[in-house]
């Protein structure tokens, strides 16, 4: 019997097998692609109650990124904010009946912590230059330099882990007691499966904002003060 | 459990176009539509904070012209009340110049018009001196009197000049020889006491004017000789008002 945690390649596509959550992910991309077409179609300097909702949750985002950082949220609104999004509406994915949320395989996770990854040295030579990202490694000191490369590959390790069991558990834990308990009992593991992925999603987002933020500061504080460029 | 690499690249693959498109119809798009209505809003602003520092800078402009129209105004109605008040002074003063000259002027009238009554009261009370006077004469004319006034009439006609007595006597019409009453008897003693003090056989008339009172006097054309109560009353009458 194979197990649960495997991914059962549906059909390949040359040498990559596609795989259950990979056509949930293009299908989550294109409702979320198509569903930002048309509600950005028409913003107008008027907003409507639309385009207001629409507005508050990038000022939102905005708003946690300047808390969280300190620094403008434009660089970094595109990256988190999809983050958090695809996060969220694959964890909620779930209530769907059949669908298996992507972020419950561990492909899928892995892949989100390796972006995170790639992000914090792309954020980091960005803002802080090669130098100031390689110096980032030494803070507060040298002895330091091996125990934070160290943390940078165990911190995401652990992000993705820790996303990856809560939503499996989640999804694993609805589907024995729906096999077990009929319709209605799952009804509040479900809800708790909501906050989970709210709250699953909004922690990914926020600690790949401090790892970023972490790195740039480190990075910006080992090398002299220069003038930063103002993003808009 | 293991891990499939080719599914990993492919959902970090995926992820990373999900978040190009997102990034391209979601966040610019939203972000941008934020950015110009705060670029609008900061204009409507600018806008305002400029109209309100214009309204401000004509509202001290109107304030300060107020002030300037408050001053002039106090300024002209002080110039004014000067102008107004040496105005009342001269006009006061020359009212008071008027008065006071014609308060002189009524005074010297009132004086004049006092000094004129006094005179006048002085003249009648004269005239009606005289004229008790003249009564009281009247009764005294007796032919001692008249024998008085024949001498005195004498001597007068004595202390003449020659040439006038002479003059006297040559009168063409006569020498009117003028009496209160008639001389009766005494006419010839007249006639003889006067012929011989002009020295000449003078034409002689006599004439009766009871306005002598008493007395008797010499009349000619160009010659009166006044010996006569009323002449004397005439002369006291003169000598009274050139007094007054």
């Amino acid at each position: 019997m194979d197990s649960p945690l495997d991914s059962i390649a549906l059909f390949h596509l040359g040498p990559v097998p596609i795989t259950q959550a990979i056509l949930t992910t293009w299908a989550i991309m294109a409702v979320l692609v198509a569903g930002s077409y048309l509600l950005t179609r028409h913003l107008a300097l008027i907003p409507s109650k639309r385009q207001a909702a629409l507005e508050l949750i990038v000022t939102t985002l905005d708003t946690q990124i300047k808390q969280t950082t300190g620094a403008t949220p434009a660089p970094y609104r595109s990256f988190i904010g999809t983050l958090f999004m695809f996060i969220l509406v694959s964890n909620w994915s779930s209530l769907i009946p059949g669908v298996e949320p992507p972020t419950a395989k561990l492909e899928t996770d892995a892949a989100l912590a390796v972006l995170v990854f790639l992000s914090v040295i792309w954020f980091g030579v960005r803002g802080a230059g090669v130098g100031g990202y390689l110096k980032s490694f030494a803070a507060p000191n040298v002895a330091m330099i091996p125990l934070n490369v160290l943390e940078s590959i165990t911190r995401v390790f652990s992000m993705f882990v820790r996303l990856f069991g809560n939503v499996m558990s989640g999804v694993f834990v609805v589907g024995i007691v729906a096999s077990l308990a009929g319709l209605l009992v799952p009804i509040p593991l479900m809800a708790l499966d909501l906050l989970t992925g709210l709250v699953q999603a909004y922690i990914f987002a926020v600690l790949a904002m401090v790892f970023i933020s972490a790195t740039i500061k480190d990075g910006q504080s080992a090398k002299p003060p220069s003038p930063q460029k103002k993003d808009s | 459990m293991t891990i499939d690499f080719w599914g990993l690249g492919l959902q970090a693959i995926n992820v990373l176009v999900l978040v190009w498109l997102l990034s391209r119809v979601f966040w610019k798009p939203i972000a941008a539509a934020i950015a110009t209505r705060q670029s609008a809003a900061k204009a409507v602003t600018d806008a305002a904070a400029a109209q309100q520092a214009k309204t401000d800078a004509a509202l001290a402009e109107v304030t300060e012209a107020r002030d300037g129209i408050a001053a002039e105004r106090i300024a002209t109605l002080d110039a004014a009340k000067a102008e107004a008040e040496a105005t009342a002074e001269v006009a006061l003063t020359e009212a008071r110049t008027k008065a006071d000259a014609l308060l002189a002027t009524a005074k010297e009238a009132a004086k004049q018009d006092a000094e004129t009554a006094q005179a006048a009261n002085a003249a009648k009370a004269a005239d009606l001196a005289l004229d008790i006077a003249a009564r009281l004469l009247a009764g005294l004319e007796s032919p001692k009197v008249q024998a008085a006034f024949l001498a005195q009439l004498v001597d007068t006609i004595i202390k003449m000049p020659e040439a006038d007595r002479a003059s006297l006597v040559d009168a063409p019409k006569g020498i009117e020889v003028v009496s209160p009453g008639d001389p009766g008897e005494e006419k010839a003693t007249i006639e003889k006491a006067v012929r011989k003090a002009l020295g000449g056989a003078a034409d002689l008339r006599f004439v009766t004017d009871p306005a002598l009172i008493a007395g008797l006097e010499l009349r000619s054309p160009h010659f009166v000789l006044h010996n006569s109560w009323q002449a004397d009353l005439d002369q006291v009458r003169k000598a009274v008002k050139d007094a007054a």
